[in-house]
């Protein structure tokens, strides 16, 4: 067993979006602008034509946080929200009640509602279709161009992901809420 | 540090064009559901068992990365990166995840078409192949014989892609006419002939070594080049690559500058002299390099230097400060060898645009960074086998019509020179008919006003697509080509510093009625050959010459020997040419390799390595072909640490060119009625009139030109298209975001939607080239946002006769 988490170079994201389109095939995500797992999040640029602040414009790749302490799994009423043998937090369709406790809960704003099954969805790091085929990847790792992600195994002091972890200067997302996430920004 | 992190916010926000897009998305809330068609995505499989990986090459735009299709009961679920392509290296963009809807988008042509409404109404009947072929074939025996079998007086044109070349061997090599045109005079001609001309070739930009790049007008970050992309990206932000970005624009390219410039529309010639100037002046050059290698330096020098192209000229005109025209020319020769004026891709902008690709290659010769590691590199490209054609000799064959258009026509030709000779009624002989494989022109060309008439006065138009696009609905047969994913396509050598050799496999069998090219020509061919050979007898004197005396029987084979019989060519499969030309070169094992990896190339099993979850060796360092424009330095002369780099540079080299040397001065040219050096002339410059506006145009990540415009996953994205326009000026003009809003130039109008962004300046507009299509048979694509070649005005470029796309005056007005 395994403790996923994700390393994010996010300095590299140039918002081409071949994250998105690649998690939207891999987990048959639904089109439409409200489902999607997987985001990048941007910064409009600040200042006047033509004296733009080139810094102030960033693209900050984002998904589940995969929260060691998740708020989210502490709300849900059914225990619909888990963490699966690989410490991903998952979502059981089939115990979803659809209370959206977990909407709110999230402070990533990390979940939609699949309007076909009408359950909550979000980010599972391809826990039911790669990594249970026993690929060693994410989509959206997989196919980045400039390679903003390693994804990889925390627990593994000889994986990648630990190894930059150590010697790498980084930093998670609202930190100071205590839900220790397992996605890891790179100064 | 703040950052967005919020998916709602993300929905919400009214950043980014991409963002308005997803929230105000009509597609999956309306279209879909109106029209009760199902679009989406279909969850993979969690069994491997269940899974079929077919390595193959993608087509959602030209730069051909390798993929695995992944296949579950005959349906591919899933494109994936294939990591042994060094020109991908492990990558696969939004368009190139989204290829499976291409496969799978109930739109596309199913089979073959006639016409039987009005031209440009989309009306057409279903028929089988063969009733199309005859169609095609009983027209253009009449259209030959009344043209006295002038093969040239049937057109074609194709976009780039793989089987480009099977489709122009049957055009002209087969059938025999020398009118064709492809995208590189709306592309990429000005650039890749200016180059080739001055430093021997166009190469590749090592951004993955260069310290100092300046990037004007190319947008790396959404008009995504591999491997210049990945390469560049990782080390911007102060982490090894200083990028300038030059563009009137600020785009997410300039955000990963360390300096953007906005420079005025149509200047950048000037801007490059003036960098030149400088450099020249405070002698910052590379002289050593110089001296060796660049022929005709005094002259330019002395060129520069008396006409004043001083920074402060320039700054006049481009609107670049002095200041920052002078630390630019300092930083890149400070950096140089290791520093690039980037070649550019799409340079169709303005009338001057040779004369600018010739200056800016020689800029970059003057640091030296010319077949050198971290500058531009010409590399190695790895030979195939021979294929021979057996082409037939046409008498009354004539030269293409637009020859006079500018200095240099090339056989790719001057779209816009072409269509208008043919609908001004210049054409030296009558144009009646036009063959289109896998091109658009209809949205394409500019002044699509006049592309329509062009249609309009053919007899006979046939158009080889996979979907109903604008330029299909002008057909009278149209011919269902399969996608990508169901077709093997011609094996393809990728030159570079790692050069390879990749391969297209079908992942599927080709759906409905639908044929790669080669078939269809091979069809074609069998249809047309005979009733054609029969116009040939009749009108081509040679031909009569040739057989006058001859049985039946030796008629026969005089007429297959001489390659008359159109389908000769085409009768193998695509897979036995591949295997032809690859084991002929490399023998039977590279075969096997090559279809089983994707990819092949000398050592791969020695060379290439998964070195992390991102980074794969394909080459060693040391073997890699920086540097090979003279084969007597011996490769470890280079990696010889006690060789200073600025030394390296000098060695003296030998290019492609006349010279041997990079050509500062070009006095053939000169002949031609062309600058020998490049001059910046006023006369041929477009000033913005006060109160109007110089309209760009450009690409984006998400979509790749108009082939991408009915993709449900790409729309999902993006479904339209925006027009940029400076905050305050939309403000004076009470233009607010999402306002529709009338943009009009001398040759048309289109209505959009506004954008008013910081992003752009106050005399110029942009939008997104790609939408705006009318075909009601692209039920998701028809009427998105608006086609920029409505409004962009047919300006030649006068050197290669390639389209001026940015010298278009507009006005816009709240509608």
């Amino acid at each position: 067993m395994a403790r996923y988490g994700m390393v994010l170079d996010y300095k590299n994201c140039i918002n081409c979006k071949a994250c998105e389109t690649a998690c939207k095939e891999e987990n048959g995500i639904l089109l439409g602008a409200d489902n999607h797992r997987i985001w990048v999040g941007t910064k409009e640029i600040e200042g006047e034509f033509p004296f733009l602040n080139i810094a102030s414009n960033n693209f900050l790749p984002s998904q589940c946080q995969q929260c060691a302490n998740a708020p989210c799994q502490e709300v849900c009423p059914t225990n619909a929200t888990y963490y699966d043998e690989n410490s991903v937090v998952r979502v059981d369709p089939d115990k979803c009640i659809l209370c959206s406790y977990c909407m709110t809960a999230c402070p990533y704003d990390a979940r939609y509602v699949d309007d076909r099954t009408k359950t909550v969805d979000k980010c599972n790091f391809c826990a039911d279709t790669r990594i249970a085929r026993g690929e060693t990847t994410t989509a959206c790792q997989n196919t980045c161009p400039t390679k903003v992600r390693i994804f990889g195994d925390l627990d593994d002091p000889n994986s990648e992901i630990s190894e930059v972890l150590r010697t790498r200067d980084h930093f998670t997302l609202k930190s100071h809420l205590g839900t220790d996430p397992r996605l890891f920004y790179l100064t | 540090m703040q950052v967005e992190i919020s998916r709602r916010k993300f929905l919400q926000g009214t950043v980014a064009l991409s963002v308005i897009a997803a929230s105000t998305s009509a597609l999956s809330n309306t279209k879909s559901q109106n029209d009760k068609k199902t679009f989406g995505t279909t969850k993979t499989s969690n069994n491997k068992n269940e899974i079929k990986i077919v390595p193959t090459l993608c087509e959602m735009c030209v730069n051909k990365c390798a993929a695995y299709a992944r296949v579950e009961n005959n349906v591919v679920t899933k494109l994936d990166p294939n990591p042994h392509f060094p020109k991908s290296q492990n990558m696969l963009c939004a368009r190139g995840n989204a290829g499976i809807q291409a496969l799978y988008d109930p739109d596309r042509l199913k089979y073959p078409l006639i016409r039987v409404g009005k031209r440009g109404d989309g009306k057409y009947k279903r028929v089988t192949w063969d009733e199309a072929y005859s169609h095609i074939s009983e027209k253009m025996a009449k259209i030959l014989d009344e043209e006295k079998d002038n093969r040239s007086c049937i057109g074609y044109c194709a976009g780039e892609g793989m089987a480009e070349h099977t489709y122009k061997t049957f055009m002209q090599d087969k059938f025999g006419s020398s009118n064709f045109v492809n995208h590189s005079s709306i592309c990429l001609q000005t650039t890749v002939s200016g180059y080739a001309l001055t430093i021997g070739g166009y190469g590749q930009a090592d951004l993955e070594n260069a310290e100092y790049i300046i990037m004007a007008g190319a947008n790396r970050a959404e008009a995504i080049v591999t491997p210049d992309t990945m390469e560049l990206f990782k080390r911007t932000k102060r982490r090894g690559a200083k990028l300038i970005v030059i563009d009137p624009r600020f785009t997410n390219t300039a955000a990963h500058a360390d300096d953007w410039l906005p420079v005025e529309v149509g200047t950048d010639l000037a801007l490059v002299l003036a960098l030149t100037y400088v450099v020249l002046t405070e002698e910052l050059y590379n002289k050593k390099f110089v001296a060796l290698n660049m022929n005709g330096f005094e002259e330019y020098k002395e060129h520069i230097i008396s006409s004043s192209y001083t920074p402060e000229w320039a700054e006049k005109i481009t609107g670049i400060k002095v200041s920052k025209i002078k630390k630019i020319a300092r930083d890149f020769m400070h950096h140089a060898p290791k520093a690039i004026y980037y070649q550019g891709r799409r340079t169709a902008w303005s009338k001057q645009d040779f004369q600018l690709r010739r200056a800016q290659a020689i800029f970059t010769a003057l640091g030296g960074g010319i077949d050198k590691e971290g500058g531009i590199v010409f590399g190695k490209k790895l030979p195939l086998g021979s294929h021979s054609i057996n082409a037939p000799i046409y008498a009354n064959a004539e030269g293409r019509i637009e020859k006079d258009a500018a200095a240099i026509i090339g056989g790719s030709g001057s779209w816009i020179a072409w269509r208008n000779k043919v609908v001004e009624d210049k054409s030296p002989y009558p144009i009646r008919g036009m063959f289109v494989y896998k091109q658009n022109p209809m949205l394409s060309i500019p002044n699509a006003k006049k592309t329509k008439q062009m249609f309009e006065k053919m007899d006979l138009v046939v158009v080889i697509d996979t979907m109903p696009s604008d330029t299909a609905m002008m057909a009278d047969v149209i011919l269902p080509e399969c996608t990508y994913l169901e077709r093997e396509d011609p094996v393809k050598s990728f030159g570079g510093a790692q050069p390879s050799i990749a391969l297209r496999q079908a992942a599927t069998k080709p759906m409905y009625e639908t044929k790669p090219v080669i078939e269809i020509m091979h069809g074609l061919g069998s249809k047309m050959a005979k009733p054609l050979w029969e116009v040939t007898k009749k009108h081509d004197e040679d031909v009569q010459d040739e057989i006058e005396g001859k049985s039946e029987a030796e008629i026969e084979a005089y007429y297959k020997e001489n390659g008359f019989d159109l389908s000769d060519d085409f009768a193998h499969s695509q897979e036995e040419i591949n295997k032809h030309m690859v084991e002929e070169v490399y023998g039977s094992e590279a075969w096997k390799i090559l279809r089983e990896k994707g990819v092949y190339y000398l050592n791969m099993d020695k060379y290439f390595k998964k070195l992390s979850s991102n980074e794969y060796q394909w080459y060693p360092r040391d073997r890699r072909f920086y540097s090979v424009v003279r084969g007597e330095f011996k490769s470890d002369v280079f990696h010889d640490t006690c060789v200073n780099e600025k030394e390296i540079a000098v060695l003296k080299k030998e290019f492609k060119t006349p010279t041997g040397k990079v050509e500062c001065v070009l006095n053939n040219l000169a002949k031609k009625g062309v600058d020998s050096m490049p001059k910046w002339r006023d006369e041929m410059y477009t000033a913005t009139p006060k109160g109007k506006f110089k309209f760009i145009t450009g690409r984006h990540g998400q979509f790749t030109q108009n082939a991408t415009s009915n993709n449900a996953m790409l729309l999902d994205l993006m479904p339209e298209n925006y027009l940029w326009i400076n905050k305050r000026i939309a403000k004076d003009r009470g233009i607010e975001f999402g306002d529709t809003v009338e943009v009009e130039s001398n040759v048309g109008k289109i209505q959009i939607k506004a954008y008013p962004t910081e992003k752009i300046g106050f005399n110029t507009l942009f939008f997104i080239h790609g939408f705006g299509s009318t075909s009601d048979n692209l039920t998701l694509g028809v009427d998105n946002g608006a086609s920029d070649n409505e409004i962009i005005d047919d300006v030649i470029e006068p050197v290669f006769g390639s389209a001026a796309m940015h010298e278009t005056i507009v006005d816009v007005r709240k509608v």
